[in-house]
């Protein structure tokens, strides 16, 4: 397919609408999808998204990052500009009005099976796409010319319809205010033949469709349906689903997600915007776990309980906290990863080792309580020793112990004799090991080791061993495992105030994640030259592509104020509520 | 200039040295003599072909026509004496590894060093820098420590082409060398001999010339010596004062006097000659000593290895039949000339894993003797893995998919057409010379598949070029 022949499709997909519902003319888009679609895309509200997505004060935004103006002095990008003027001047109106007015009552878009990919298009302004489709079949005609191909793209007649094809492989038609474009002939085909009326069946009329929209109500700006059914039976999807069963931190993870997943029929996402905030509800029609199962270790048993709040820490990045009943997952063991059971003898006898020949199962996890929590922050290195060559995030866990009083003795012996070991193995090595301090922050007396640092040769680029200063501090019954100090001195602190206020669990929530959208893109600027090198040798690129790719990544994550993502279950159904703020004018 | 080049009429094969029966060896006079074209002996592609082979890791369509065009002895001068801009090529690579060797690994060095390989200005260097590499052989997998095998090999390249006395000086002190040596402790109490005994065997002489004795003697001359948290030490107090006999020198000798009375051995000159020898012309036989003779008595003036390697690549003998396709490629030198030819840059972190599975893992050579070389290169397994990696390269792996494209590269240089985009490609890898049949066969096999494109089917064309004998051959 030649390029412009590309950018024309490109173009015209970039104007989609939905079907005209309360219009009258014609039927809802979802009445000419075949029944068999594996993903549909229905966007009933596309000015919300426009108004978002394309907002002109975004837009200026954007124009002034330099990746914008990197990209925007090359040739392509400016083929692309060159091209929106003339679409601009034909239409004539801005972009903007002119995807408002082409989009504007609505944008549906089927995956079907055997690469078939559908997109229903409804326009508010008729007279408008039918002017931009003319544009663009002008275009293809001297394309063809140009190339002297014999095609002469004048329309074929299906079932009464004008139909065109402008590179022999798509194919598309308008209908009144709507566009229907199909990636193959035969998916055109399909659509007309729901259109007329010989061919019935249709994803309006599926049950399990009907269900998943009900499911997202009426209140939403997009909403995807997912058919599970069909898509579990993909290798990697179902090697995905069943990934738990070989391995134990998926299992640990993904528990209570997974299986759901594998019991629904369908699964449905819901999107909605308030100001700058996109909410992705997805809910899907499989049951979360038995509480008799295997499974069970990440099901609140009460009503009232789940995971709790993150911890807030200065330069927070990210942060998660599960509602995991270790002691109950290690315990089931045999049944949830049966093919890995042999493998972790070695895991239980290092861990008898540290806990002095405890039961791993009973006397260590046991006294984990089912609350953990993880944080993740941008480090702040000591001006007076320097800063590391790469800068690694520091990362902590926040463990709720049953019996304070007995285990935190037991943990600091064997976090004691893991230091221990790693100065043995280092020293084997010739490496330099670890010094362990035992500092106060708070009327907390918390162990500390760290590396010396004396004979520094270059303190703007000292070793990677120098991101590490771990540290382990008990704060009431809270048991802090930190990769530093500065970490840990910020959670002995927030766990200080938790205790002044404690915070209540997330009722029925056994998963959450929450990422700073800012602070990620800062600690990736502070490795801004670490990535680009990594990305030249790994992808083969050149420095100034390699530069060019990074800055998209920081200006996408930097886009991002915050996300977050619940997940959990309601009324024995699973489910999962995203929301991310954007970081907008 | 392209097409221009495509009609040059065929030009007789290199192994035309006319009066020069095979299997006798040619008088050293006239072998060493500088090569100089004439209507039995002209500058041809397949000679530029050559060339590049041997001393910049392949070479692009439009470098093979500029030596053409240029001529064999400014070709020669522009390899042996760089650009400027090499200078600062260098030095912003030398920053990209610097970063790259913070962890006991030496992957992502290896990642670097392949991307130099590939787009250096000064490729001959990178030869060389191979070579000594493979000469003074020392693994990551005894070091495990990667800013250590990084001056290691920046020590190779700083003086690949300069005084070889500087190199040995520098590398029997090479705290990559010591560690991988296993000699980091030379105590007085016990002479370590791990990396005199190589020194002597391998690195400087060669085997058989020096008696056990001999390495027993200059490892106490070595005393003294220690490598700590990867940095070298001399503790004087472990080092032996005593007198000390070596290759018939008595003195209280320190290291820099056995790298001295060693180098003043007539074999050191002899053996760094036949080394180059195998690496530069031909690994296929043994030069006889009359031939090695007058090029081992003038490195021994003053080891310069560049007059060395300009006398080895200006030389008759190198444009003779005794050295073309005289050498096996290695996994190195078979995926960089792929990649130079197609004019592009792949991940070469990538890259590096899959050379390892092909049995040339840089900074990781399997013994002291560096990689056996030669036919070892090409057993069954690994001629498959070779056609395996030129179809990985040449678009069946994602990670190279779009990133070599012959089909493109044909139309730069204006072979529009399939069947003269394949006649460009044998000529860009195998410079035409191959077997009438064997190139009918190839370009009768293009039109295999007609549903598919142009560009697949060029590229599966170009991956039957490159898993070719010929190609295997440098």
């Amino acid at each position: 397919m030649s390029r412009k022949s590309l950018c024309v499709i490109g173009l015209l997909s970039l104007c989609l609408g939905q079907p005209l519902w309360g219009q009258g003319s014609l039927p809802p888009a979802n009445r000419w999808i075949p029944p068999d679609a594996l993903i549909c895309l229905e966007v009933s509200e596309p000015r919300e998204i426009l108004k978002l997505l394309a907002d002109k004060e975004l837009s200026e935004k954007i124009q002034q990052m330099p990746f914008y103006q990197k990209q925007a002095a090359s040739k392509g990008f400016q083929e692309f500009l060159g091209m929106v003027r003339i679409v601009e001047a034909t239409l004539g109106t801005d972009w903007r009005s002119a995807l408002a007015r082409l989009t504007g009552s609505g944008i549906t878009i089927a995956v079907c099976p055997q690469d078939t990919v559908l997109l229903i298009v409804d326009a508010e302004d008729a007279g408008m796409l039918n002017q931009l489709h003319d544009f663009f079949l002008n275009i293809a005609r001297t394309e063809a010319q140009k190339q002297n191909r014999s095609e002469s793209l004048e329309p074929v007649q299906l079932d009464g319809i004008d139909t065109w094809s402008f590179d022999g492989k798509e194919a598309h038609a308008i209908i009144s205010n709507r566009l229907i474009l199909a990636s193959r002939p035969e998916g055109l085909q399909a659509v007309l033949d729901r259109r007329n009326g010989t061919v019935t069946s249709c994803l309006e009329r599926l049950e399990a469709y009907r269900q998943a929209r009900r499911a997202a109500g009426a209140d939403r700006a997009a909403m995807v349906y997912i058919n599970l059914n069909v898509l579990k039976q993909v290798p990697a999807l179902a090697g995905a689903l069943d990934q738990s069963k070989n391995n134990p931190l998926a299992a640990l993870l993904f528990s209570g997600i997974t299986e759901s997943l594998r019991a629904s029929q369908w699964l449905a996402l819901k999107l909605r915007i308030r100001e700058h905030t996109l909410l992705l509800n997805a809910l899907a029609d499989g049951r979360t776990v038995d509480p008799a199962g295997p499974a069970a270790f990440s099901l609140p048993e009460e009503t009232g309980q789940g995971a709790l709040p993150i911890c807030p820490v200065p330069r927070f990045i990210g942060g998660f906290s599960f509602y995991r009943d270790l002691h109950r997952f290690y315990a089931a063991k045999d049944d949830l990863f049966p093919e890995r059971t042999s493998a972790l003898i070695f895991f239980e006898n290092m861990m008898g080792i540290f806990f002095s020949g405890r039961d791993l199962t009973d006397e260590v996890l046991g006294e984990i309580q089912p609350e953990i929590r993880l944080v993740v922050a941008e480090q702040q290195y000591d001006p007076a020793i320097g800063t590391p060559q790469v800068c690694y995030p520091a990362f902590a866990a926040v463990l709720r112990l049953r019996e304070p009083e007995q285990f935190a003795e037991v943990m600091e012996e064997a976090w004691q004799k893991a230091l221990g070991l790693i100065n043995f193995t280092r020293g084997q090595q010739a490496l330099p090991g670890l010094i362990i301090d035992r500092p106060e922050h708070h009327q907390t007396k918390f162990t500390v080791a760290y590396f010396s640092t004396t004979g520094i040769e270059d303190p703007s680029r000292l070793p990677e061993r120098f991101n590490l200063r771990p540290a382990l501090a008990m704060v009431g019954e809270f048991l802090i495992l930190s990769s530093t100090e500065q970490l840990a001195r910020d959670l002995i602190e927030a766990l200080d105030a938790e205790r002044q206020r404690p915070v209540r669990p997330m009722a029925q929530v056994h998963s959450l994640v929450e990422i700073d959208g800012g602070q990620l893109a800062s600690i990736l600027k502070a490795n801004y030259q670490t990535f680009v090198r990594k990305n030249m040798v790994d992808e083969g690129k050149t420095q100034e592509q390699a530069e060019a790719a990074i800055d998209v990544l920081i200006t996408l994550v930097g886009l991002i104020d915050r996300l977050r993502l619940e997940v959990g279950s309601r009324r024995g159904l699973a489910r999962a509520d995203l929301e991310v703020r954007l970081n907008l004018p | 200039m392209a097409n221009d080049a495509m009609d040059t009429p065929q030009k007789p094969a290199p192994d035309d040295s006319g009066s020069r029966p095979a299997g006798d060896w040619p008088e050293a006079d006239w072998a060493w003599a500088p090569y100089e074209p004439d209507q039995q002996r002209p500058w041809t592609l397949e000679r530029a072909g050559h060339l590049y082979r041997r001393a910049a890791l392949g070479a692009n369509w439009a470098q093979l026509q500029l030596a053409l065009s240029a001529g064999c002895r400014l070709t020669l001068d522009k390899l042996l004496r760089p650009p400027p801009e090499a200078l600062s090529f260098n030095h912003t690579y030398d920053q990209y590894e610097a970063s790259a060797a913070g962890s006991d690994s030496a992957d992502a060095l290896r990642a670097w060093w392949l991307r130099r390989m590939i787009e250096s200005p000064d490729p001959l260097r990178e030869c060389l820098t191979l070579f000594w590499h493979n000469h003074f052989a020392v693994s990551n997998g005894e070091v495990k420590n990667g800013r250590a095998m990084l001056h290691y090999v920046q020590m190779l390249r700083r003086n690949a082409l300069g005084d070889f006395r500087l190199l040995l000086g520098e590398m029997v002190q090479s705290p990559a060398v010591l560690l991988g040596l296993q000699a980091a402790a030379n105590r007085r109490a016990q002479p370590n001999e791990n990396l005199v005994r190589p020194l002597f065997e391998s690195f400087a002489l060669g085997p058989q010339v020096a008696s056990d004795e001999d390495v027993h003697q200059a490892a106490r001359a070595f005393t003294g010596l220690f490598v700590f948290q990867g940095r070298r030490r001399e503790i004087p107090r472990e080092h032996d004062e005593g007198v000390k006999d070596i290759l018939g020198q008595t003195g209280n000798f320190g290291r820099a006097d056995v790298v001295r009375i060693l180098l003043e051995q007539d074999a050191a000159s002899r053996w760094i000659v036949r080394r180059l020898y195998r690496w530069l012309i031909s690994e296929i036989d043994d030069p006889p000593a009359d031939l090695i003779e007058p090029l081992a008595k003038d490195f021994a003036e003053d080891y310069d290895i560049l007059r060395l390697t300009e006398r080895m690549l200006r030389s008759n003998l190198f444009f003779s039949d005794r050295a073309y396709r005289r050498r096996v490629k290695s996994p190195v030198e078979f995926a960089c000339h792929i990649i130079k030819g197609l004019e592009a840059t792949v991940p070469t972190s990538r890259l590096g894993d899959q050379l390892a599975r092909l049995g040339q893992n840089l900074y990781h050579p399997p013994t002291v003797k560096g990689w056996a070389g030669g036919r070892h290169w090409i057993h069954s397994a690994a001629l498959t893995g070779r056609a395996n990696l030129a179809a990985a390269l040449l678009g069946e792996e994602k990670a190279y998919a779009d990133k070599l494209d012959p089909w493109h590269l044909a139309q730069k240089y204006l072979f529009a057409d399939e069947k003269s985009a394949g006649q460009f490609l044998l000529k860009l890898f195998v410079q035409d010379d191959l077997d009438p049949s064997t190139r009918e066969t190839l370009l009768q096999g293009q039109d295999a598949n007609p549903a598919d494109s142009p560009s697949e089917r060029i590229r599966r064309l170009a991956g039957r070029i490159v898993s070719l004998p010929e190609f295997q051959l440098a």
